[in-house]
């Protein structure tokens, strides 16, 4: 019980941390409501002088907010919805299905985690611009921009994830092969042992990678910064608000801007509150972010 | 496998005159079907590893040996090592100041991060609503880093949050990010105080896996709090420690969201780091060449990290 001999000095740190942590956020609702001439200037005041909301319809007029929401929302259900089919079922496969090749397979998978994705941003973006036969290519990719100024392009290079399949094989090993067995007897195919049993004994996993994958997906800035480049109108919510600091008078704009990021985190820390067990054990075992 | 040695599969397959055991031959069957159903279930996914994995290293590397500007694929010309060369020829800022910054960004980060999140964890630990405080401290790894770089570059400025702060005190307002030798410091406090969270997650998991006996016999032998944290908990949360310092280091080696949300790389290359000179060669000039040579000279630098840490986890499972 010695652990428990300095509760006091134990509050104050972890008090004075959390403050440190949520202050940021505290100043960025502040500053959101705060009128023209009210942010940024001598002296600082934390508190602004009337709870006004005409930031926030600044935000959604000035920032075409439904918009970059749209673009935000299909390219996040897009790759969340992708990443959890094809690693539940490649995962299914390298867990419960013998087959040539399988450990080479498996190596690979694991092998494709070690890569940065830094590593990936110049070729992804040059392989989308020489697709072939779309954006105005020819069958060899020339003549156009290829699929950089598709809606598609956001989501491509998330589409599959090694981690995520490594998640769910490591899960699905220890699900019994004799359940498996029986339904396979009742005359069940493969894909109908996996919708109907398989992915529902995963269901706990599932939530868990889709959370990650979701919060990774809709916070993604550096890839859409560089397809919204190509074509604004698929312009997701980052982007978007980072587009509206760079370019218009950062004075003025910032108290827009703050109205918009708490709009756009608004979901994912709904989401995040919601469903913390999942995600944080998600984060346990990923141990990377 | 199991299911070629039940009764009901070997019926179903078809009985083969030609083969002698009916049984050998409808587990082959099964077998072979198997495979097939497994390969359509991988499909997806290898084809992606080939368009999205094999195909980009091997364009990669090829470009890190090029002289190309443009989007023309015919104008590729080899040449050699020379956009190696020129990374750390005389006169480049790569070496100095951008990889040494990225070095800087990466190490301060982890130096803060932990030291924050070793004295939080362990207090945590002596407290009830472990998870709300857990809770907390997580709210900025959620949070885009859009959000968390111009909330923060914002509290940087002279009419900001941190001067106002400073100035009550009585003390004069800083050019955090203006001046060159505040800027990178400045940057690293927000990406630590962005990764404090998943450490203290680390740690909290690490010390709940300490038996509660150390403490006690601790404490029967009249061991105070600080002894007790340098002698047993410190050593025993090796583990944990060792895992979030070389997550947090690859990463930090790596992270240039936050940069360019913040300073954009400035003042002049005061807060540029490699992955960020990466991205501006390769889209603000089209100098793909020499952007991915310097992809890939960071990328051995965070592999060897990577296999550093696979070889000290190693070692730890054979000592254990």
């Amino acid at each position: 019980m010695i652990r428990r001999r300095f509760p006091w000095l134990s509050y104050l740190v972890v008090v004075t941390g959390a403050v440190l942590t949520v202050v940021p956020f505290l100043d960025m609702v502040m500053t959101s409501f705060k009128g023209a001439g009210e942010a940024g200037t001598l002296p600082y005041h934390f508190l602004p002088k009337a709870f006004d909301l005409s930031n926030y319809r600044a935000a959604i007029d000035q920032l075409d907010l439904p918009v970059l929401f749209r673009n935000s929302v299909v390219a996040t259900a897009v790759i969340t919805g992708s990443v959890l089919f094809t690693s539940s079922l490649a995962g299914y496969a390298l867990a419960k299905l013998r087959f040539p090749g399988r450990n080479l397979i498996f190596r690979l998978v694991l092998s494709t985690m070690m890569f940065p994705p830094f590593l990936f941003f110049i070729p992804h973006f040059l392989i989308l611009v020489h697709w072939p036969l779309a954006g105005g290519n020819d069958l060899f990719g020339r003549g156009g921009a290829g699929l950089t100024v598709s809606i598609a392009a956001l989501a491509m290079p998330f589409l599959v994830n090694g981690f995520g399949i490594f998640l769910m094989r490591q899960f699905m090993v220890s699900i019994p092969d004799e359940v498996l067995e029986a339904a396979r007897i009742d005359g069940a195919g493969e894909f109908a042992v996996w919708w109907r049993i398989v992915v529902p004994q995963t269901r706990p996993v599932l939530l868990t990678l889709g959370l990650l994958t979701f919060v990774q997906a809709w916070n993604e800035y550096i890839w859409a910064l560089l397809i919204s480049t190509a074509n604004p109108d698929v312009m997701t919510l980052p982007v978007g608000i980072q587009f509206l600091q760079d370019y218009v008078d950062p004075t003025r704009t910032m108290p827009i801007v703050m109205a918009g990021l708490v709009l756009s985190i608004l979901p994912v820390l709904i989401l995040f509150l919601l469903l913390q067990k999942y995600y944080i054990r998600g984060v346990m075992l990923s141990g990377l972010k | 496998m199991v299911n070629a040695l039940t009764p009901t599969t070997t019926e179903r397959a078809a009985p083969s005159t030609r083969s002698s055991s009916p049984a050998v031959d409808g587990r082959a069957r099964s077998r072979r079907r198997q495979a097939v159903v497994a390969y359509l279930f991988l499909a997806p996914t290898l084809l992606f590893f080939a368009v999205f994995l094999i195909l980009p290293l091997g364009f990669a590397l090829l470009l890190s040996m090029s002289r190309w500007a443009g989007f023309d694929l015919g104008g590729i010309q080899p040449v050699g090592t020379d956009n190696f060369a020129g990374l750390f020829a005389d006169g480049s800022t790569f070496l100095a100041p951008i990889l040494t910054n990225t070095l800087l960004f990466a190490l301060g980060t982890v130096v803060l991060a932990l030291a924050g999140s070793v004295v939080v964890a362990t207090c945590i630990d002596n407290l009830r609503f472990q998870g709300l405080w857990r809770t907390l401290y997580f709210l900025p790894i959620v949070t885009t880093v859009v959000a968390v770089g111009n909330v923060w570059k914002y509290m940087y400025e002279p009419g900001g949050l941190v001067n106002g702060v400073l100035n009550a005190l009585g003390l004069g307002s800083m050019a955090f990010l203006q001046d060159p030798d505040t800027a990178l410091p400045s940057v690293v406090v927000v990406q630590a105080w962005a990764s404090v969270g998943s450490a203290v997650l680390i740690l909290t998991a690490g010390l709940k896996s300490i038996p509660e006996s150390y403490y006690e016999a601790a404490a029967l032998d009249g061991a105070g709090p600080l002894t007790v944290f340098w002698k047993i908990t410190l050593p025993l949360l090796r583990p944990s420690l060792l895992l979030v310092c070389i997550t947090q280091f690859i990463s930090g080696l790596q992270s240039f969201a936050l940069i360019t949300v913040m300073t954009k790389g400035g003042p002049g290359d005061a807060t540029n780091v490699a992955a960020l000179e990466m991205y501006r060669q390769a889209f603000s000039y089209g100098r793909w060449g020499p952007a991915s040579a310097a992809a890939f000279v960071l990328f051995v630098v965070v592999l060897v990290v990577t296999l550093a840490q696979l070889w000290i986890f190693r070692r730890k499972e054979e000592d254990a």
